[in-house]
């Protein structure tokens, strides 16, 4: 699978919707959560069908369980399907994660162990949902706050595993890597260099709070210097590869997020040409 | 079970039931002890819960007060752990938590209050539809009235209240002191999303009421007369009081369509 370059772009957030419609502001796509829109009518698709008609739309979802042991999850991707007929999205992604197990969903994504089984699991379960949505799909490295003792490789030679088994692409969130790093004390650069370059199909930049002794992924704060650095550096081994801000909470004024797209645009113009 | 059912087992365990089995799979890495890591995801799956029932419940919680907001959440999230894959479905079963649990049980309008909000919310994003205008009905030829079967919008939700519910919802949400909980006889709302997309909701008489559950349960307006023909003089009178509900109705847009019996 191969996805254009849709250059730099944002989470569609509900707080940003009317002055996107109506100032038509200087962003190349957005991305919408899935789940968001798993729902009939009223505000969420009135807002989204205009802004559809004057901006490319990826969806992103938070909720397909693709690590889960448990059966898939056929209610969920019928309504995934559904809702990618009526968004008519340029891709679509989830997460590499479990979050619900039996009827318990913990709304959270929970990391995977890096072994042999869950490497064989996921490409299993990504076959299926790819097979049912008739469409492949895209995965995000997810944060974490553990490491399992059952891990035996590292998270970037699994994911470099995982790309060799299925072929799948990833959306690689570099303060995902960044969080997990300094939570799990491994080199961020290292993981990057690692992942294969033909496999990353969009890349996230967010914020996050930063405790000294630990970091949560909160988006809720620009993205910091420590990140910035990481996609600079990162960019310049990457043929041009679509980003964007991803802000969920503490929402700022728009023009502050695009001034972060401007600052992916300026450290990313002498080589994403 | 495979070493990965396991682990994901013990891991839900650890947030549904605190169980912390887990940590004897989880590496050492200082400078954060095994539990504080373990830590960081209860509390986020806490903090993720809790940040929906304020958000979807927040005039309740001015109605119940912090300390008896905060114990809600912490018994509803134990009780009805979230079995959606979406969080907009997670504070579905609040009504029937606060109905039969103490010390909320003892104060029905906390569950109606609670009910309001999960009916405001499914209207906010249910199926739109076109709303029926009056130059349509009018096209219909009179003869053929008795037959014609009206359809409600598909944002039109019903709440029927025993307490001042609603009533206490709105002086919440404009900062005034709610009135008594106490009420004489049932008070009737229908919620439902107007034109704007803002959702709206509006008082109804017992025999307004009457009439659009007849409505919704796909009567025919003859039939619909006769639903409330008793309580007029005569039936032209009763046709009339059908006609001023139907006014009202595509006024505020409750209605989507009509089609005839037998058509």
């Amino acid at each position: 699978m191969s996805v254009p370059f849709l250059g730099f772009g944002m989470g569609l957030r509900t707080c940003y919707f009317e002055q996107i419609i109506s100032e038509r502001p200087a962003i190349d796509w957005f991305e919408i959560i899935s789940e968001n829109y798993f729902v009939s009518g009223g505000k969420p698709w009135h807002y989204l069908s205009q802004i559809k008609e004057q901006y490319p739309i990826v969806m992103h979802g938070v909720s397909m369980s693709i690590g889960s042991t448990d059966p898939l999850n056929f209610d969920y991707l019928r309504q995934l399907k559904s809702t990618i007929e009526r968004v008519n999205p340029v891709w679509v992604s989830d997460h590499l994660c479990f979050s619900a197990l039996g009827e318990f969903n913990s709304h959270d994504l929970l990391p995977m162990p890096y072994t042999e089984e869950a490497l064989n699991h996921l490409t299993q379960r990504i076959s299926q949902v790819q097979d049912y949505l008739e469409r492949p799909m895209i995965f995000e490295n997810v944060s974490s706050y553990l490491t399992y003792k059952q891990s035996y490789m590292t998270e970037w030679e699994f994911l470099a595993q995982l790309h060799a088994q299925t072929g799948c692409q990833f959306l690689l969130d570099i303060n995902n890597v960044y969080v997990s790093a300094r939570n799990h004390n491994f080199s961020a650069m290292e993981y990057l260099n690692a992942i294969p370059k033909r496999s990353i199909a969009q890349i996230h930049l967010a914020g996050h709070k930063d405790f000294d002794s630990h970091i949560i992924d909160t988006h809720d704060e620009p993205v910091c210097d420590a990140v910035w650095s990481l996609f600079s550096q990162f960019s310049q081994q990457l043929p041009a590869v679509s980003t964007m801000i991803e802000r969920d909470d503490n929402f700022p004024p728009l023009v502050d997020l695009l001034a972060e797209l401007d600052h992916a645009k300026a450290l990313t113009h002498d080589h994403w040409r | 079970m495979g070493d990965l059912a396991s682990l994901q087992n013990a891991f839900i365990a650890l947030l549904q039931q605190g169980n912390t089995g887990l940590m004897q799979d989880i590496e050492d890495q200082p400078p954060l002890q095994v539990n504080q890591r373990l830590e960081i995801y209860q509390n986020a799956y806490q903090i993720r819960l809790r940040g929906v029932l304020e958000q979807d419940h927040e005039t309740l919680g001015f109605y119940l007060g912090d300390d008896l907001f905060n114990l809600m959440l912490t018994q509803y999230i134990a009780s009805f752990p979230s079995q959606s894959r979406s969080l907009r479905q997670f504070g579905d079963r609040l009504p029937e938590f606060l109905r039969m649990t103490a010390p909320f049980s003892a104060h029905g309008i906390l569950a109606e209050i609670a009910e309001f909000e999960r009916i405001l919310l499914r209207a906010f994003d249910s199926a739109d539809a076109t709303t029926l205008s009056w130059p349509q009905l009018q096209a219909i030829d009179i003869g053929q009235w008795p037959n014609m079967i009206l359809v409600l919008h598909p944002s039109v939700h019903f709440l029927t209240c025993d307490y001042a519910a609603v009533e206490s919802w709105q002086a919440l949400k404009e900062k005034n002191v709610p009135p008594n909980a106490d009420i004489k006889g049932p008070h009737y709302w229908l919620v439902a999303r107007e034109a704007t997309l803002r959702t709206g909701f509006h008082p109804l008489t017992a025999l307004q009421w009457q009439c659009i559950q007849s409505i919704a349960q796909g009567m025919p307006f003859s039939m619909v007369c006769q639903s409330v023909v008793g309580e007029f003089e005569d039936e032209q009178a009763g046709s009339m009081f059908v006609i001023s509900v139907l006014q009202l109705g595509i006024q505020q847009g409750w209605f989507s369509d009509v089609h005839l019996l037998h058509a």
